[in-house]
């Protein structure tokens, strides 16, 4: 009983803990970005903590309430969707940190909750009552749908070639893929069937952020910002506060499907360090994986491409990347039975 | 009960129990992060007229965009699907029992074959 009652209370800290960590480190993150973005457009960009200006001038602004809303839900839609965006990132190894749910959710759960979010920003575009924020939030629902098959085939493939190599293991456990990284366990069509579910990861973390060139919810030069078009002052600084903790949600899950390693693992028999040097050495890789994520899944596509129509984020997400990702599983199972 | 185990699968496993604590705790760090900023904003005034780009002011109704529409992405990208989808459903009940009796045929023909043990 005791134990139970020290547990829970070591949740709820390490709750808070992440989500500061996961609203610090996601604006610090969108600073690096829009200054790589930049840079690559042979612009000096804005100082780094500029997001974090962003927010503090978001929060001294009206928070204009339009006339047709359903003021609870547009109000409530970015408190939500803040909240379930961080609870994500409560089940989703930091490093050699483990999550502070890891042992009470699987990645199939964290595929499920990754839909709160994005229905929390659809119920607000709903409720704002305007043309535009319905048809962005109509345009983030097709998105949602899109998405959602191929980033289904890339973890059932990876799954299944776990559950086939080592029956007994939980295979939709992230413990187990940090167990048996995925690099380590395929053959040579296994590693060209999880080199192609990458890419496709890489694209659905486009499509989850709403990124050029799956930006078609917001697609400021059509819909005017589309769903948040009706939002200002702090329900839009909260929207930004969710969207910077996404970001890093999605980029710690391809780190944990995809590169689980830690440097500890490697260097801790030449080098001898205290475990809180070397739990400080494997966080900072991490976050390192993740800014690397980052910038192939957003900041280089969004300076490369232009965004898509609708029916193209459908094709391409429902066509092409579904191809791809069962192309791959095909790979991953013709490695299994030679 | 206890509510640090879990439902589990041969695959899987969640607590429902944990996962509603922590997202109550966030929903409320979430809410006093929201209650930090600025609350108010001129009611009733033309700050609160929805955007229209420029049109002119419409009633409720004239703007409201129809949930038919939500599909219309998928439609228009799987239009060879749908369009035949939509063959198929001719409002002929003796097209549907056709496709009935067939599917059950050929369903008893499966499981003649391979079905069973």
């Amino acid at each position: 009983m005791v134990d139970n009652l020290i547990h829970l209370i070591e949740i709820i800290i390490g709750t808070i803990l992440v989500g500061a960590f996961g609203i610090l480190f996601g604006l610090l993150t969108k600073g690096i970005d829009r200054k790589l973005a930049a840079h690559m457009q042979w612009r000096i960009g804005p100082p780094i903590i500029q997001p974090f200006r962003d927010v503090k001038k978001l929060f001294c602004k009206e928070n204009i309430v339009p006339r047709n809303a359903v003021t609870w839900l547009y109000n409530s839609a970015p408190i939500i969707c803040l909240a379930s965006t961080i609870a994500v990132l409560l089940y989703i190894p930091l490093g050699s940190i483990p999550p502070v749910l890891g042992g009470y959710g699987d990645v199939i759960l964290i595929l499920y909750l990754l839909t709160i979010p994005s229905l929390a920003m659809v119920a607000g575009g709903f409720a704002s009552g305007s043309p535009f924020a319905t048809v962005g939030a109509q345009r983030e629902m097709v998105l949602m749908m899109s998405y959602e098959f191929p980033l289904a085939t890339t973890v059932i493939a990876l799954g299944w070639k776990i559950s086939t190599l080592h029956p007994g293991s939980v295979a939709f456990s992230l413990s187990t893929f940090a167990r048996y990284p995925v690099w380590n366990i395929m053959g040579p069509f296994g590693i060209i069937g999880a080199a192609i579910l990458l890419v496709v990861m890489l694209l659905v973390t486009t499509g989850e952020i709403t990124k050029v060139p799956f930006d078609i919810a917001e697609a400021e030069t059509e819909i005017a910002e589309g769903l948040f078009v009706e939002y200002s002052g702090k329900n839009l600084g909260l929207f930004y506060l969710a969207d910077a903790v996404k970001t890093v949600v999605m980029a710690s899950l391809i780190v944990a499907l995809f590169f689980p390693y830690n440097l500890s693992t490697y260097l801790a028999s030449h080098i001898s360090l205290p475990t809180i040097a070397w739990q400080t050495v494997d966080f900072l890789f991490y976050l390192f994986k993740i800014e690397i994520v980052i910038f192939f899944a957003m900041t280089f596509i969004r300076v490369s491409v232009a965004r898509f129509k609708v029916d193209q984020v459908v094709r391409v997400y429902w066509g092409y990347l579904t191809l791809a990702a069962l192309i791959a599983l095909l790979l991953i199972a013709l490695d299994v039975l030679l | 009960m206890n509510p640090l185990g879990n439902f589990t699968t041969p695959s899987g496993f969640w607590n429902p129990i944990l996962w509603l604590l922590v997202f109550l705790i966030l929903l409320l760090l979430a809410y006093l992060i929201w209650k930090r900023g600025e609350e108010s904003y001129k009611r009733g005034t033309m700050q609160t007229d929805p955007f229209l780009s420029g049109y002119g002011p419409e009633s409720k109704e004239a703007i409201h965009v129809r949930a038919g529409n939500i599909y219309w992405g998928f439609t228009r990208a799987l239009k060879g699907y749908y369009s035949f989808l939509r063959k198929i459903h001719t409002g002929i009940i003796n097209d549907y029992v056709g496709w009935y009796i067939g599917i059950l045929a050929l369903m008893l023909l499966l499981y003649l074959l391979w079905g069973g043990s």
